[in-house]
């Protein structure tokens, strides 16, 4: 081994050029050709390209019937996204982290959904929502309520929510196995001596569990924003963005416009809006995560 | 002596295998659609494998998806060396016709000659090949023609005895049916061109055929036409009144299975029907079927082809492959499996069932064809039509303001 070589700094780039490269390939080359494109006028058949410079951004913000409409439910489904299935992973995984019986069957079986592929997850939700044989209104039926009986996803008022919940039962396993491994991270230590320092339940929970379990809630926090601003295949599955465009997501319509529609350059256009608000959001926000875990240290 | 044996028996094998490469390298791709009926994959079946023992050599590898995948994969391979030999596509400018604008469909003029498809096919399917500039594209494959199917029990038990001619003796009898405690008609709201349909037949019957086609090609003004504004609200009329509830959240094939209990009276489909009919083991003499009452005369229905890519190697293997599809051996052979009338005119209609007669009759009678709004109208528009109709049946668009938010979907896209 020479001394080239034998530098950390030449192995390290050794060790990720293979990562790298395959990053740059499947990854970083596609999103600048989809910048690219965000500039042309181009309907997938052609062999050439027009550029039209800004007006595929001037036509989804000005004349797109459906990209605000988009924007909104991605906006929502983002912060349901936040909120609900992190919490409820949360709760779970501080139940499943308690010495209960039958504790790792458990844990697997609120996993489970997270391994099922979202096309099927969608279906299968599809059909419990059916309104005249589906679960759910046969239920309602069973107990005496068909009145309350609902179009759950035919019905715009409740369409983006009916699919949601699907979306929790499959995502919420996912933020539960991240907490639970944080969970393993918390010092007994700590929790001990703040034990004996006469700390309760609470206040040990609060000042060191909470604060130990940071960059696994910032790790999950991350993730949900990302996969939620990606939401595609559970609607793509359930309503297809129906009905009449009510469900529908700004992922779902960029692949609608460029591969369905034949717009490249407006579904480009929309990615691009989505990958700036994803780094303008998520960069600042693992910023401020990485300077608070340094303040705990 | 034995050397050259063995290097003569190498050489020959080695002629063979190459030979045999070569027969493989005739590989026939062909993308279609998802067969929506078990009939029409065991004839695909026989009719390949027929083909493949009458040329040897020569492979069809089938490769099927739904309807927007299809479309989406086609979009995505069409212009490379992915491409498939063949590929199935509607011959309505919406469909077939960007593909055909795009230069994904081969010029077939040649095969025309060769195999005289000009006189083999029916004359308004035949049309749709002609209607490009530079050539003569696809095959007819098929010609669908969308009528009102009936339960006669449920239009007996609500006092109806023969089916409606006009829209208002239409309208007289939902609400007939409606009074006998059955909703008249069963649609799928989740597939938007399942409610498109009702959408379309009603601008038929209002606007009359030739202020309809203008509409459709977008030559005429939407806002500019009291018969669009019409059109919306007896369109609001039927999802409100007609429609069997809840219709959004339910696909075509629901809306079918519940037309089969006899949740509902009637089902706007396409001859296809009648072999799903039979695939469900229902009995097709209880059921009726009616031209749509538009007052036109004007049959609703599309055409279906099969086109072979400009990238095809194998062009004459495809094309000869298709003559056989389309021969007349082979069409009489499977004659109401792929829909209830043959593209081929050489075909003869002994012994069918009553409601396939009924079809057929219809389709001899009618004056004319109006197609699918989906086939009419460029894919950017069929989507907004879309939006309007079911913002309509959903109570969200005022039909008043439809025709008017249709034309300013179009004038903000001039190019189409």
């Amino acid at each position: 081994m020479n001394g080239i070589t034998r530098s950390p700094l030449v192995q390290g780039l050794l060790l990720l050029a293979p990562a790298l490269i395959v990053y740059g390939i499947f990854a970083f080359y596609p999103m600048l050709d989809v910048v690219k494109l965000s500039f042309m006028k181009w309907n997938g058949l052609t062999p050439t390209m027009q550029f039209v410079g800004l007006d595929n951004f001037r036509d989804i913000f000005t004349i797109d019937t459906v990209f605000w409409g988009a924007l909104r439910n991605t906006v929502i489904w983002t912060v349901l996204s936040l909120l609900v299935p992190p919490f409820i992973g949360f709760v779970l995984a501080l139940a499943l982290n308690q010495r209960l019986w039958g504790r790792v069957a458990l844990r697997a079986i609120f996993y489970l959904p997270v391994i099922i592929a979202p096309i099927a997850v969608a279906t299968i939700w599809r059909w419990m929502y059916d309104p005249f044989f589906g679960l759910f209104n046969q239920l309602l039926a069973g107990w005496g309520l068909a009145n309350l009986a609902l179009d759950w996803l035919g019905d715009r008022k409740i369409a983006l929510y009916s699919i949601f919940a699907g979306s929790v039962w499959q995502t919420a396993g996912f933020s539960m196995v991240l907490f639970l491994a944080g969970l393993q991270n918390v010092s007994q230590t700590l929790v001990e001596a703040a034990r004996i320092d006469g700390a309760g339940r609470w206040s040990i929970f609060r000042y060191v569990t909470l604060p130990a379990l940071r960059p696994s809630i910032t790790v999950v926090l991350i993730l949900s924003f990302i996969n939620s601003l990606k939401a595609f295949d559970i609607v793509y599955g359930t309503t297809g963005g129906g009905p009449a465009q009510s469900t529908q997501m700004l992922a779902m319509w960029s692949y609608t416009q460029a591969l369905q529609l034949g717009n490249f350059g407006n579904g480009s256009a929309i990615s691009v809006v989505l990958l700036i608000v994803t780094i303008a959001i998520v960069i600042p926000y693992l910023r401020w995560s990485l300077r608070q875990e340094e303040k705990t240290r | 002596m034995h050397r050259t044996a063995f290097w003569a028996g190498a050489v020959g094998l080695a002629a063979l295998m190459g030979a045999s490469s070569l027969a493989h390298a005739q590989e026939i791709r062909f993308w279609t659609l998802t067969f929506d009926n078990d009939a029409v994959g065991k004839a695909y079946q026989t009719i390949i494998s027929d083909f493949e023992k009458a040329n040897p050599g020569v492979t069809i590898k089938i490769e099927q998806r739904s309807t927007d995948e299809h479309k989406a994969a086609l979009r995505v391979a069409g212009t490379s060396d992915q491409a498939p030999d063949v590929y199935f596509m509607w011959a309505g400018l919406g469909l077939g016709g960007e593909f055909v604008k795009s230069g994904l469909a081969a010029d077939m003029s040649k095969y025309y000659d060769q195999y005289k498809w000009n006189d083999r096919f029916i004359p308004p399917v035949l049309a749709f090949s002609k209607q490009y500039p530079g050539g003569t594209f696809g095959v007819p494959l098929n010609f669908h023609g969308e009528t009102l199917y009936y339960n006669k029990a449920l239009f007996a038990k609500a006092g109806i005895t023969a089916p409606p001619t006009t829209w208002a003796e239409l309208d007289a009898d939902a609400d007939k049916l409606v009074a006998s405690g059955v909703a008249p008609i069963a649609f799928g709201g989740t597939v938007n061109w399942h409610v498109m349909r009702m959408m379309d037949a009603i601008l038929e019957a209002t606007c009359g055929a030739e202020k309809n086609d203008g509409l459709m090609s977008m030559k005429l003004d939407w806002s500019k036409e009291d018969c669009a504004t019409k059109a919306f609200q007896e369109f609001h009329t039927w999802t409100s009144k007609y429609f069997l509830k809840p219709f959004m959240g339910i696909d075509n094939n629901q809306a079918f299975n519940l037309f089969l209990q006899g949740r509902s009276a009637m089902a706007l489909e396409g001859d296809w029907f009648i072999g799903q009919l039979k695939g469900a083991g229902a009995n097709t003499d209880d059921y009726g079927t009616f031209q749509i009452p538009t007052g036109t005369g004007r049959l609703y229905g599309f055409g279906e082809y099969n086109y072979i890519s400009t990238t095809s190697k194998n062009a004459d293997v495809a094309a000869k492959f298709l003559d056989y599809l389309e021969s007349d051996a082979v069409q009489q052979a499977n004659l109401g499996i792929f829909g209830a009338l043959s593209v081929n005119k050489n075909v003869k209609y002994d012994n069918i069932d009553a409601l396939t007669k009924q079809v057929l009759d219809i389709f001899g009678s009618a004056k004319g064809l109006y197609v699918n709004g989906d086939q009419a109208f460029p894919l950017t528009e069929t989507t907004e039509y879309w939006r309007i109709i079911n913002d309509v049946a959903s109570d969200n668009l005022d039909p008043a303001q439809a025709a008017g938010q249709m034309q300013t979907f179009i004038a903000a896209h001039p190019a189409g």
